[in-house]
């Protein structure tokens, strides 16, 4: 195999060798995944901004009390701004369950979470080092990432597990399903799964839209592609298997050139796949 | 501006009910529940010294509700006129006010899944008319008028006769129904149907003692960190990350 050309690990690169892997780029994110996270980034703008104002009971309440008048006369009323929260809300769960249901191998697929989600020995070395170093008690190197490195993939652990719950309650508390205790427990889960979501979504868009490291991640939302330098630096681990992938399908190719021009059976089939 | 209040004569009311079967037809109160009720404190005492009493209940749109601060949404609010109404496009249904209300004036619309109660039918009042559960009662028991005309019928129940608050040792948060007739009689009443105690539901305690600290706590942490991070960044300036 030709695999063998590519390091195990991150090698230290030459200016010029940084600078060709900064021009070609590799595919992260599916338009579709693209498409709903800024659907999804919408959604939790509107959804924050009314639901902090629709708590107004002095015990209950967490936002000034002129934000939530603020937010009132903007809606036209507190029961228009219940309305907005429910209308964005309903909407936001069609487009999910849609998603899961039309795309589960793609994105809810086991093989796909454990790459996602799945949490191995390298990931806990990580979260140690980048602990460490933050406080600055550590110089050690960090280990190789996946496509997502481990803080991402805490965070999307723990998102996975909120928004079932916010769009349950939700749906309880909105078209007032079950009976009155099972609503008071509803509107309290849906407040702090939704402030579990939020306390880490600081965290998400500071690394997006201000960590200057992670530019490149900003940018991969909206061009679904990463420069291979980035890759290579922080994701090293994805890097590699993409080039390894890559490299197989080019060694394929090289060894029959013109398959299709030789053999008029195979035709029909048009797929890289076949053959050996 | 004026302030409504009622108040209903122990000594007229002959329990017949009327008034409840006008509010429900009024409002479409589904059966089981009910806006206004009277309620018989049967037959107490020893012969010859016998005491018997109707008790009629409702919403006393309280001065100082205890229903308010237990609604969380804010359905629950009181108007310029001192009525205590719930905006029904608001409540969610979770039934706090039910628990915090010391009179058991409350319930749950068990058709559209959100609380409702008696509003002194604000909305005939709008319309120059009396309460109907006002001009349904035959025995002209209830009284229904503005607290602070001084020449009204109201006005003169309460402060020249001196009718009665039912309030407790406990709960004394200013009712604006008010009780005419004789002492045993508002006594047997006060015994048979005690004012209740206004109830923080469980969700609720834990909402303000733990749910909202912990909210606070995780979203303080990660914004304190981040702006560490940030003013790390401003100091050290920005470094490409291919440097």
């Amino acid at each position: 195999m030709a695999t063998n050309i590519i390091p195990a690990a991150p090698i230290p690169l030459s200016a010029d060798e940084a600078r060709v892997l900064s021009q070609s780029h590799i595919k992260k994110h599916q338009v579709a995944i693209v498409l709903l996270h800024w659907f999804n980034a919408i959604v939790w703008l509107v959804e924050l901004s009314t639901g902090s104002a629709l708590i107004v009971a002095p015990d209950y309440r967490f936002m000034p009390l002129w934000y939530v008048r603020m937010m009132d006369d903007l809606a036209g009323g507190h029961a228009n701004l219940l309305r907005v929260h429910i209308a964005v809300g309903v909407l936001w769960t069609i487009v999910f369950l849609v998603y899961a249901v039309f795309g589960w191998r793609h994105y809810l697929h086991m093989e796909v979470l454990k790459n996602e989600v799945g949490i191995d020995q390298d990931d806990v070395r990580w979260l140690r080092i980048r602990l460490l170093r933050l406080l600055n008690r550590s110089g050690e190197d960090l280990p190789q990432q996946g496509a997502y490195n481990a803080g991402q993939k805490l965070y999307a652990l723990m998102v996975y597990a909120m928004i079932p719950i916010i769009m349950i309650t939700g749906w309880v508390m909105a078209f007032h399903l079950t009976g009155t205790a099972l609503i008071q427990w509803a509107m309290l889960l849906h407040f702090v799964a939704a402030g579990m979501v939020v306390s880490g979504l600081l965290v998400h868009i500071y690394m997006g839209a201000v960590f200057p490291e992670e530019r490149p991640a900003f940018y991969s939302m909206i061009t679904g592609t990463v420069d291979e330098l980035y890759a290579y630096k922080h994701h090293f681990k994805w890097w590699k298997e993409v080039k390894e992938e890559q490299l197989e399908w080019q060694a394929r190719m090289a060894s029959k050139p013109d398959a299709a021009e030789d053999s008029p059976k195979s035709e029909a089939k048009t797929g890289f796949d076949d053959g050996d | 501006m004026p302030r409504y209040a009622m108040v209903i004569d122990k000594e007229r009311c002959v329990g017949c009910q009327s008034c409840t079967v006008a509010c429900k037809s009024e409002w479409d109160v589904p059966d089981g529940s009910a806006r206004t009720r009277v309620r018989s404190a049967g037959v107490k005492g020893t012969y010859p010294n016998f005491v018997s009493t109707f008790y009629v209940s409702q919403c006393n749109h309280c001065e100082r509700p205890t229903c308010i601060p237990a609604c969380p949404s804010g359905a629950t609010y009181q108007d310029a006129h001192g009525i205590v109404r719930v905006n029904k496009d608001v409540c969610i249904g979770c039934g706090s006010c039910v628990a915090a209300c010391p009179y058991a004036a409350r319930y749950i619309d068990s058709d559209k899944g959100v609380v409702d109660k008696c509003d002194f039918c604000a909305a005939r009042l709008e319309q120059g008319l009396q309460p109907a559960c006002v001009v349904t009662c035959p025995a002209n028991a209830k009284t229904f008028g503005d607290l602070e005309d001084a020449s009204g019928k109201v006005f003169s129940m309460v402060y020249r006769e001196g009718a009665h608050r039912m309030d407790s040792a406990e709960v004394s948060i200013g009712p604006n129904v008010y009780y005419l007739g004789k002492p045993e009689h508002i006594a047997l009443a006060a015994a048979t149907f005690p004012v209740g105690r206004p109830y923080t539901v469980a969700a609720g305690r834990v909402w303000s003692a733990v749910a909202k600290k912990v909210v606070y706590l995780a979203f303080g942490a990660t914004f304190l960190g981040q702006a560490v991070a940030f003013f790390h960044q401003l100091a050290t300036g920005e470094k490409q990350y291919d440097e």
